[in-house]
């Protein structure tokens, strides 16, 4: 089996004097989806930034050599008056047009000439979002981490991002971390599961870890899938 | 020929070309009062260079450097917001100048004396300008980009402390430059004003950037060759000029 691309051992992280992440361990290999779920406050988003190296830790985190890692914040918010256009934007990449249609695509969007010059400022949340995950994949990362991609957006939005992640994870072979509160078909599509409250609470093969009982741990009460 | 009047409008049009750009992302990064207050930071170097007959512009690199660093210093030691510190900074810096800036002397470092610069002066301000805008281009797209998400910006390995760092200097020597068009007083409004017009009538960062650097040349030579017409100071004609030009850029809003 080949070296995973990412390897974590024993990771705590302390912010402002308080433990937010204490002791985890696990492992992501190419091509898999690593889903991350927890109740609000549970570190989530401070475990991406650590990987993305935006924290100090203790511990072990081990990316695999020369691993290309994009990112996906949870919040991201642009001012409408700023002249930025969505072309702009991927130019801050340095990226060709070729390169910026075709990440669009990857995520299920239609490109006219008129929306590459429309300014970020005024997309809907749903399209800011999914132009954001695009731009996250236009120079080819090995590995994208995308936090609580679907948080903030309506109804509408939250479809067409949905329908972005799975285009990009049946047709693009992406590797991908995801925190998600999305249960359902998204954690079926899920290589890995990993749920934590600043410990880890269950890791491991979505069939064998969502379980009434394992979800409780999380949501301190009974679901069913 | 009047060499005086052709140096004074080529340093109009580089330095006025090169605060409008820079202020194109300080509006962006919501900086547009740094330039001013830095203008006034400068002032005790400005006071010196009038009192011992150098140029204004080398006496407000100095002070500027000294100043910018306290508040670099203070930034990291309090992390108070950065306009309180630089509030701090430059109200000192006013107060030390009138200690001892002599009173013929208020005007030119108020408001500028651009009629009498010499040929040296004149290339150091054109390579100087040069230089600023060749580096602003080079950081602008990381500016923006940690602009819009500091996150983002690590995660491309754009070196954040190190970019704000150049940035900060570009500013206090774009602030150098323009003191001695503008005066201190002014000069915060050469960076600002071109900017706010062009952001007005562009769509995209491109017309924003270079429309800021076009309007800041247009105002500073209008400026001046108005001033050399009526006999009013150049400075103030010149931020009356960018003014008009972002009255007449409402019109044109998008």
């Amino acid at each position: 089996m080949a070296e995973p691309i990412l390897k974590v051992k024993n990771l705590s992280v302390e912010l402002d004097g308080e433990w937010v992440l204490e002791d985890l361990s696990f492992d992501l290999r190419e091509k898999e989806i690593l889903i991350v779920l927890g109740p609000n406050g549970a570190g989530k988003s401070v475990l991406l930034r650590t990987l993305l190296g935006l924290h100090p830790f203790k511990g072990e985190i081990k990316w695999g050599k020369n691993t290309h890692i994009a990112y996906v914040p949870e919040e991201f918010t642009v001012s409408k008056t700023l002249p930025l256009s969505v072309k702009e934007f991927f130019e801050l990449k340095k990226a060709k047009s070729l390169e910026i249609s075709r990440s669009l695509e990857w995520v299920g969007m239609k490109i006219s000439p008129k929306f590459l010059k429309k300014r970020i400022g005024v997309l809907s949340s749903g399209q800011l979002r999914r132009t954001l995950i695009a731009w996250a994949l236009v120079d080819k990362p090995d590995v994208i981490l995308l936090d609580e991609p679907m948080v903030g957006i309506d109804i509408h939005g939250r479809r067409t991002i949905y329908d972005s992640l799975v285009n990009l994870w049946q047709n693009k072979n992406q590797t991908i971390i995801l925190i998600s509160h999305e249960l359902g078909e998204v954690c079926k599509k899920a290589d890995k599961i990993l749920a934590l409250n600043k410990r880890k609470l269950f890791y491991g093969k979505p069939k064998e870890v969502i379980t009434s009982q394992n979800l409780a741990k999380i949501y301190g009460f009974s679901i069913s899938l | 020929m009047d060499f005086q009047f052709l140096y004074s409008l080529i340093v109009g049009v580089f330095v006025g070309g090169v605060a409008g750009y820079l202020g194109s992302l300080m509006i962006t990064k919501r900086m547009a009062l740094v330039g001013d207050a830095l203008g006034h930071v400068a002032l005790p170097g400005v006071a010196l260079a009038l009192i011992y007959g150098f140029n204004v512009s080398w006496g407000a690199l100095p002070a500027l450097a000294l100043g910018i660093l306290l508040i670099w210093f203070f930034e990291i030691r309090t992390k108070l917001p950065m306009e309180a510190l630089t509030g701090i900074v430059f109200t000192t810096s006013v107060a030390i100048a009138f200690l001892f800036l002599p009173e013929a002397d208020v005007s030119t470092a108020l408001i500028g004396d651009i009629s009498r610069i010499g040929f040296w002066d004149t290339l150091s301000s054109v390579i100087l300008s040069v230089i600023i805008f060749l580096i602003l281009r080079k950081i602008f797209s990381g500016l923006i980009l940690i602009n819009l998400s500091e996150k983002l910006a690590a995660v491309e390995h754009i070196k954040i402390k190190k970019y704000n760092l150049i940035y900060l200097v570009c500013i206090a020597v774009v602030v150098a430059l323009g003191i001695k068009i503008t005066g201190s007083l002014l000069m915060g409004a050469l960076v600002i004003t071109p900017a706010a017009a062009a952001r007005n009538f562009s769509r995209n960062l491109f017309q924003y950037s270079y429309g800021a650097l076009l309007v800041g040349i247009i105002s500073c030579v209008f400026g001046i060759l108005i001033s050399k017409i009526f006999g009013f100071s150049a400075g103030p004609l010149t931020i009356l000029m960018a003014t008009l030009i972002f009255l007449i850029s409402l019109i044109f809003r998008k």
